[in-house]
């Protein structure tokens, strides 16, 4: 051994000279040689570990001799004993929520010892890119979530819960249609054209994600259980993402399964039953003020000889009143169930769970259904080498009605609130057939014109959109410690997943009743697989001196094919299903993608005497989807950081109140790939046809310049423990430069460029933030504990360069709404309108604002030039654009985001309260323009209580005229609709309680029972069914847009968790 | 020495892990490389095919130009007021914006791109000799042909909604003549080319395409779904028209109309002929001799839900429209013995074409242009060119009408006027759903006549109204600084 220390010095110095990556491996090698020639003496060492709480013995206690592997684990009784080589010091005792202790051997071969409870979670270990570090020596900046937290939240996928609990991180569920994927991001938008989306790495692999659902939305995150998540790790800046290159940009979630430990075979059961409701439904008018509000708009479009809308009798003669949201919203029922095994023997470590879910929405015929099956193993081959896989399994089932927001016609949260209260669903002379009018819904006998939109009780009833899911998520790996410190690792991961989607539309009306009918399947096969291997070398000089080393080459291809059919035309209306008989054949269509990284990475860290780190990391990636001489690039980071605390002259004059002080600063450059396509580069040629002949036509124009973006991320902060560690608070100041930004740069339409746009890196923008994190553990005894964690991040964020010749982005809403605007020096997607000022008192029109500045009204009746006229009397104006007069009204990017969570425990009973808050930020509320719109559309009752009716009325909704789809911002966005988003939410709210030290007999160790509301209420202004949307979900360049989105969720569940 | 076995093992493997080429190099295997896509006389074909693949677009000769035309004039009420289908246009409250506004203009000039492109191409290659014993020096002038005639429309359907019409005067905004391919980010900026110069563009590309062009094709699908000598020619007339360049019209439409008695067929080229039947020539196969050209669709290649005509004109559309009954439009001047009255369709208490049945699979094909047209044309043109009613031209109108309307033949006109009023008339009624009657009133300068209807009461538009036409595009005004809107 001290043949090793005394080479290891020179290899440092070395190793900062060529880093590079071969030459680390050959000098590993060398070392490996040389290790292999020490020959080793031992001493056995016995003892009992027992808990300084309760003084029971504590099984699973993992015993280590420091700097070495050489170990074992407490047995059920707390005994343990291990051969400790002859040059051993130092024995470290570590358990999970207990404080890691080390104790000199000095000679002794009995060690007894007593554990202290970890109350202020000063020892936990986090997952870091290749590896994992203690908490308190990272220098980068991660954000740690426990399993634990989010296992019992009544979500479709974990990201979900992760709303709220850490610093920096915003996550937004788009609406409360389930199994949606929540809009992420970390540290504010890292691209426009690109994805701002961060990567996820479960267990070494980094997964695919997104929508793999048509209408059946789908979140490839699903495919986890929450359950089976032991940590959350999320690595913010880019000293800590540079690991992983290219893909940095947007931050790195690390997702680590929970593994055996212990003697005993812990089987624990988790299970509950939730119900789920809309949080708001809009208040829209009854058939009596709807008749009354649309008959006055109609005389006031038409005079006297205009056409009245009436009562309609049901089939017993009572007029009809419908309230179109019952038949669209629920209380759905949902229960949940994972039961799991898990444990270690000497060698070998096990965990196996097994979870079902079955879920209502809240929406009607919105189902989502999970099953599946993990098995992570960790076998000790021998002294050397260390084996292990982690397989998952999962089945994913997702049914949903159209719920397409924006401006479907058949969008289930639009027809809430659209329809005419004064028809009803079924027809009214007795038949019980639906009431339809070809693909619409019939007009019961009223005067409007062809309603268009469907009857969406027989489209709910008819038409069935689903996605079934698989998915292998596989990590296999070997590794090798053929000496004290070395480690050699290979993996190999596999992520496959098979998405089927199937659509059937009903010949009977709605979509497909011109086509007499639909079926369409289309089936996605991804595929990935990411073989990583390491080496990595962690070395302490005289306790003094500590390095860490790490090396690896990773490769990871990926494979997606995607493949559709569908027919029309239906031979018997028996067929539901695309595999029945139908009389056409549609053309179908399909796509294959592949791409490939070939990466080469190296990690070193150092500090000294854990007063003063430092660690740099630097990786090479190559993309094969950019052109040949561009695809390689290198990026790295480095941070500094140094432990105040641990230096004599600061503990002796703030030891007293701070337990701890460190201060951090960390710069990297790290990339976004997501922008760049798998062929962006080459100019294509996509096939067809014309009639019945082939064609061939230009169909991309590529960019053979195109390169990642990069981002400069520097990162300032500070972090310390008060009062023993019983305050801890992180505070940090980013600033992420971005640069060549890869822009679909716009094109003149009439360059007839393939969709008006070409790629290419020219744009830029930076955040800046300043976040906090504070945990407080305000009490802590063992009868009662309250803890408070609070975060608490701003964010700025400004374009600065668009493409030469670009003034502005649009970001555009459901293909049909311009409703963003992009430009340097504001933040990206700006909300976009045309300036009002209220209502006119005197003539009840709506204030519009020209470019000029001046004041313009607006008159549906007129005709022609006189439906735009000055406000001052001056005569006609010309019509308002957006285009023209449109401007940056708001901001959808809240200045302040954050959480706060308390728990309480006394005795056995728990509390939680978790808020969720948003500040200063606004949403273009579409929703609310459609809502007053002056068609047959029904309206919010604030349009039948306060609409214009007299000169001196004041009031914001405008004198009503039938068919005005303008004055209430319908058919371009006006400022109107803006409205501020600020909100805080009671994110969730719970009370357990644990039953323990039941009969011996049951085998039970512990029961818990509890109670929790998710998304239980909501303190905002907005107006619109909740400011937490993104119609246009994870859009860069359309945020802060809600059109005719479905409401949040409120979800109640009763649970029991059971440990034998 | 064991351990030195093993490690050397592990090392070898990490060591041999390495960037695989063939990995970074992938090609696609769904689209062709431009570098291709002249390698084989095939492609090249696949390519002309292509062309009109874009022309086909829905926005575009797929169906809507047609329905734009129809809806802004004035026979038609919309049973919706979706502004996805056209409520705007028909109700004239387009802004630069609006939907149609922009993807009118997007899908033309796509095809105009397109066929650039091609002819780029398809120059180099020929002159670069990697075209030799491929294809032919006719086939090379014949594909020439194709892509100028239909680089033609595209320009001329532009200036029907873009820009004022030939006669209020050649010096006002026209459209942009997009003329080389247009690959990378350069040349955003491109000022518009006045009327004037747009038509001497158009009919330059017409002259030079109909001296490359084929006589015919081997089938009577072709001759309907591609472009020929005749096709050429019958454009022309069109053209010429718009121009009111009456004697050319007459000189360009004996080309073709080889009789001067009924029925009027062309005796060289394709022998185009007035269908016996009227009905008939909107079912398949669609390719009668009165087809000049026609966009064709197939179940696997469809217009697309709200594009196709039948959606915007089958009964059975929630989102079609339906004949204003009113005196003064179309329906109420037939006769209810006129074939063109007693095919439509009653549904509801309206009325509806019957010219595109299938609203199933949306497969009727799109009329570009008839052989009727032709022979209207060629009738007014001898009119207004001499001033006096010719027993030629009455044949040609009644040629028309009395196909559909035997006992409707005019047996003389009291004046020119008369004669005018009686052309414009056949056209309106002869061409309902095929996107006729706006261009007619104002290549006239004519007003588009106020509609007062259920959905709304629209007001006339004169030719001096900035509604006459379309604004340009909000998207082209923001990217386009040379671009110069319609005021």
């Amino acid at each position: 051994m001290k043949y090793l220390n005394i080479l290891a010095p020179r290899f440092y110095t070395i190793n900062l000279n060529f880093l590079f990556m071969k030459r680390i491996l050959l000098l590993f090698s060398l070392l490996l040689i040389a290790g292999s020639f020490v020959m080793a003496q031992t001493v056995m060492i016995s003892g009992t570990v027992t808990g300084s709480e309760d003084g029971l013995p504590l099984p699973g206690v993992n015993i280590t001799v420091k700097g070495t592997t050489v170990g074992a684990i407490s047995g059920t009784d707390g005994r343990y004993s291990l051969s400790a080589p002859a040059s051993a010091q130092t024995l470290v005792f570590s358990f999970i929520g207990f404080v890691t202790q080390e104790v000199l051997i000095s000679g002794r071969t009995t060690i007894d010892v007593v554990l202290r409870q970890d109350l202020y979670n000063v020892d936990e270990v986090v997952v870091v890119a290749y590896g994992t570090q203690q908490k308190r020596e990272i220098t980068g900046s991660i954000a740690s979530v426990k399993g634990d937290a989010i296992k019992a939240v009544p979500v479709q996928s974990f990201d979900q819960a992760l709303q709220g609990k850490a610093a920096g991180v915003q996550i937004t569920l788009p609406n409360g249609v389930l199994n949606n994927v929540p809009v992420i991001r970390i540290r504010g938008f890292n691209s426009i054209s690109g994805s701002s989306y961060p990567l996820i790495v479960v267990d070494g692999v980094p997964i695919a994600t997104g929508n793999w659902g048509g209408n059946a939305i789908t979140n490839a995150l699903a495919d986890i259980n929450p359950a089976d998540i032991q940590s959350m790790d999320i690595l913010k800046d880019a000293s800590a993402t540079a690991l992983y290159g290219s893909r940095a940009a947007n931050g790195v979630i690390i997702i680590t399964t929970k593994r055996g430990s212990g003697a005993r075979t812990k089987v624990t059961y988790d299970g509950n039953i939730g119900f789920t409701q809309p949080y708001k439904i809009f208040e829209v008018m009854n058939a009596a003020q709807y008749i009354e509000h649309k008959n006055k708009a109609w005389v006031n479009l038409l005079g006297a000889a205009a056409p009245q809308i009436s009562f309609v009798n049901d089939a017993n003669g009572n007029p009809i009143d419908t309230r179109w949201s019952d038949y669209i919203y629920q209380t759905g029922f949902q229960h949940n169930h994972t039961i799991s095994f898990s444990g270690s023997t000497p060698s070998t470590s096990y965990f196996l769970s097994a979870g079902f879910t079955d879920q209502e929405g809240m929406i009607k015929k919105n189902f989502y259904e999970r099953k599946n099956a993990r098995m992570n193993l960790d076998h000790k081959l021998n002294k050397y080498v260390n084996l292990g896989a982690n397989i998952a399994y999962t089945l994913g089932y997702t049914e949903a009605p159209n719920t397409g927001a924006s401006f479907a016609t058949a969008g289930a949260a639009r027809l809430a609130f659209v329809l005419p209260p004064n028809i009803g669903p079924y027809m009214n002379d007795g038949s019980g057939d639906y009431n339809i009018e070809g693909s619409a819904i019939g007009r019961m006998g009223q005067p409007f014109p062809v309603l268009g939109y469907y009857n969406p009780v027989a489209i709910f009833d008819l038409n069935k959109f689903t996605t079934s899911t698989d998915r292998l998520l596989t990590t296999v790996y070997a590794s090798l410690t053929p000496v004290k410190g070395l480690v050699l690792k290979t993996q190999y991961g596999i992520d496959y997943l098979n998405a089927e989607q199937t659509t059937f539309q009903s010949p009977v009306t709605g979509d497909s009743f011109g086509a007499n009918g639909f079926a369409g399947n289309s089936y996605q096969k991804f595929k990935r697989w990411t073989w990583t291997n390491t080496a990595s070398y962690n070395l302490s000089i005289q306790e003094k001196y500590n390095i860490g080393l790490l090396a690896g080459i990773e490769e990871q291809y990926s494979h997606n094919i995607w493949w559709s059919g569908n027919k029309t035309n239906v031979a018997d209306r028996f067929f539901k299903v695309y595999q029945g008989t139908w009389v056409t054949a549609g053309m179908g269509g399909g796509a294959i993608g592949e791409n490939y990284f070939i990466s080469y990475f190296g990690r070193a860290s150092f500090n000294y005497n854990r007063k003063y780190y430092v660690e740099g990391s630097v990786r090479r990636d190559g993309f094969s989807g950019l052109a040949a001489g561009n695809k390689f690039g290198t990026f790295g980071g480095g941070s500094l950081m140094w432990n105040a605390s641990n230096e004599e002259f600061i503990s002796s004059a703030l030891g007293s109140i701070f337990s701890d002080i460190r201060l951090k600063a960390s710069y990297g450059r790290v990339g976004n790939i997501s922008a760049v396509g798998d062929f962006s580069s080459l100019f294509l040629y996509g096939a067809g046809v014309y009639g019945a002949v082939p064609t061939l036509g230009f169909n991309q124009a590529g960019n053979a310049d195109l390169q990642w973006e990069t981002s400069d991320k520097y990162d300032i902060g500070i972090s310390f423990g008060i009062l023993n560690d019983r305050i801890q608070s992180e505070i940090n100041y980013y600033y992420n430069d971005i640069n060549g930004l890869v822009l679909n740069v716009p094109q003149s339409p009439s360059k007839g460029i393939p969709g008006n746009t070409i790629p290419a890196n020219v744009g830029s923008m930076y955040n800046t933030g300043l976040e906090l994190t504070l945990t407080s553990f305000n009490f802590s005894t063992s009868r009662f504990s309250w803890t408070t964690t609070l975060n608490l991040s701003t964010l700025k964020n400004e374009v600065t360069a668009l493409a030469p010749g670009v003034t502005q982005i649009l970001g555009i809403t459901g293909g049909l709404e311009t409703t963003n605007r992009t430009v340097v020096g504001k933040p990206v997607g700006g909300l976009l309108a045309v300036e009002t000022r209220g209502v006119d008192t005197e003539t009840g029109r709506r204030v519009y604002v020209n470019a000029a500045g001046e004041e313009v009204l607006f008159y549906f009746e007129n005709t022609g030039a006189a439906r735009w006229q000055y406000r001052d009397g001056s005569g006609n104006a010309p019509a308002i654009t957006t285009a023209a007069d449109g401007k940056v009204m708001g901001s959808p990017l809240p200045k302040f985001f954050g959480g706060l969570d308390n728990n309480w425990s006394y005795m056995g009973f728990d509390f939680t309260l978790g808020l969720t808050y948003s500040l200063f930020f606004d949403i273009y509320s579409g929703s609310k323009a459609g809502l007053r719109d002056q068609r047959w559309w029904n309206n919010s009752v604030e349009v039948y209580k306060t609409a214009w009716a007299n000169p001196g009325d004041k009031t914001n909704i405008p004198k009503p005229v039938m068919n005005d789809n303008i004055s209430n911002g319908s058919s371009f966005p006006i400022s109107e609709n803006i409205e501020r988003g600020d909100y805080v939410k009671v994110r969730s709210m719970s009370a357990g309680y644990t039953f323990r030290k039941l009969p011996a007999e049951t085998n039970i160790e512990s029961i818990r029972l509890y109670g929790q509301v998710f998304n239980a209420f909501v303190f905002t202004k907005f107006s619109g069914s909740d400011p937490e949307v993104s119609t246009q979900g994870n859009s860069n360049i359309a945020p802060g847009i809600d059109r005719n989105s479905a409401p949040q969720a409120r979800n109640f569940v009763f649970g029991a968790s059971i440990n034998f | 020495m064991r351990n030195i076995l093993k490690i050397s093992i592990v090392f070898a493997l990490l060591l041999t892990v390495g960037c695989s080429k063939e990995y970074l190099d992938p090609a696609p295997q769904t689209s062709l490389s431009d570098l291709t896509v002249f390698d084989t006389k095939d492609r090249v074909v696949a390519q002309v095919n292509g062309m009109y693949a874009f022309m086909k677009s829905g926005a575009f000769l797929g169906g809507r130009f047609f329905v734009y035309n129809d809806v802004r004039a004035d026979n038609f009420i919309p049973k919706s007021s979706n502004l996805v289908t056209n409520f705007a246009t028909w109700n004239h409250s387009v802004v630069s914006s609006t939907n149609e506004v922009q993807n009118f203009w997007g899908s033309v000039y796509a095809a105009v791109n397109a066929i650039n492109i091609f002819m780029d191409g398809l120059k180099t290659a020929w002159d670069g000799g990697k075209l030799t014993g491929k294809i032919t020096q006719e086939e090379y002038n014949q594909y020439m042909s194709e892509a100028l005639t239909l680089r033609a429309i595209c320009f001329f359907d532009l200036l029907q909604l873009y820009a004022k019409p030939y006669n209020l005067g050649t010096t006002n905004p026209g459209v942009l003549l997009r003329l080389t391919p247009m690959k990378s980010a350069a040349g955003n900026d491109l000022a518009r080319s006045s009327v004037g110069e747009c038509y001497t563009q158009i009919l330059s590309d017409l002259n030079t395409a109909e001296s490359l062009a084929r006589v015919n094709y081997a089938t009577a699908l072709d001759n309907t779904t591609r472009v020929h000598r005749n096709t050429i020619i019958a454009l022309k007339t069109r053209v010429y028209l718009h121009m009111q360049d009456w004697a050319t019209v007459v000189s360009e439409s004996a080309k073709i109309v080889g009789q001067t008695s009924a029925p009027f067929s062309a005796t060289s080229g394709v022998a185009f002929a007035l269908n016996p039947s009227y009905t008939a020539l909107f079912g398949t196969p669609y390719t009668s001799a009165e087809s000049i050209f026609s966009m064709p669709f197939t179940t696997t290649n469809t217009p697309g839900g709200q594009n196709g005509l039948p959606h915007y004109y089958n009964s059975a559309s929630s989102e079609s429209y339906y004949l204003n009954t009113s005196p003064g439009f179309a329906y109420a001047a037939m006769d209810p013995a006129d074939v063109r009255r007693s095919s439509l369709v009653l549904a509801g208490g309206n009325y509806f074409l019957g010219k595109y049945p299938d609203f199933t699979t949306l497969t009727n094909y799109a009329p570009v242009i008839r052989y009727a047209e032709v022979l209207l044309n060629r009738a007014e043109a001898l009119v207004r060119a001499g001033g006096t009613v010719t027993a030629e031209a009455i044949a040609l109108l009644n040629a028309v009408r009395t196909r559909s309307y035997p006992a409707g033949a005019y047996a003389g006109f009291a004046t020119a006027a008369d004669f005018y009023t009686a052309v414009l008339l056949e056209r309106n009624i002869e061409f309902l759903g095929e996107g006729m009657r706006n261009m007619d009133l104002m290549r006239l300068g004519l007003p588009i006549p106020a509609k007062n209807t259920s959905m709304g009461n629209v007001a006339q538009i004169t030719s001096s109204s900035t509604s006459y036409i379309w604004p340009m595009p909000a998207n082209e005004q923001g990217l386009n600084s040379l671009l110069t809107p319609n005021e």
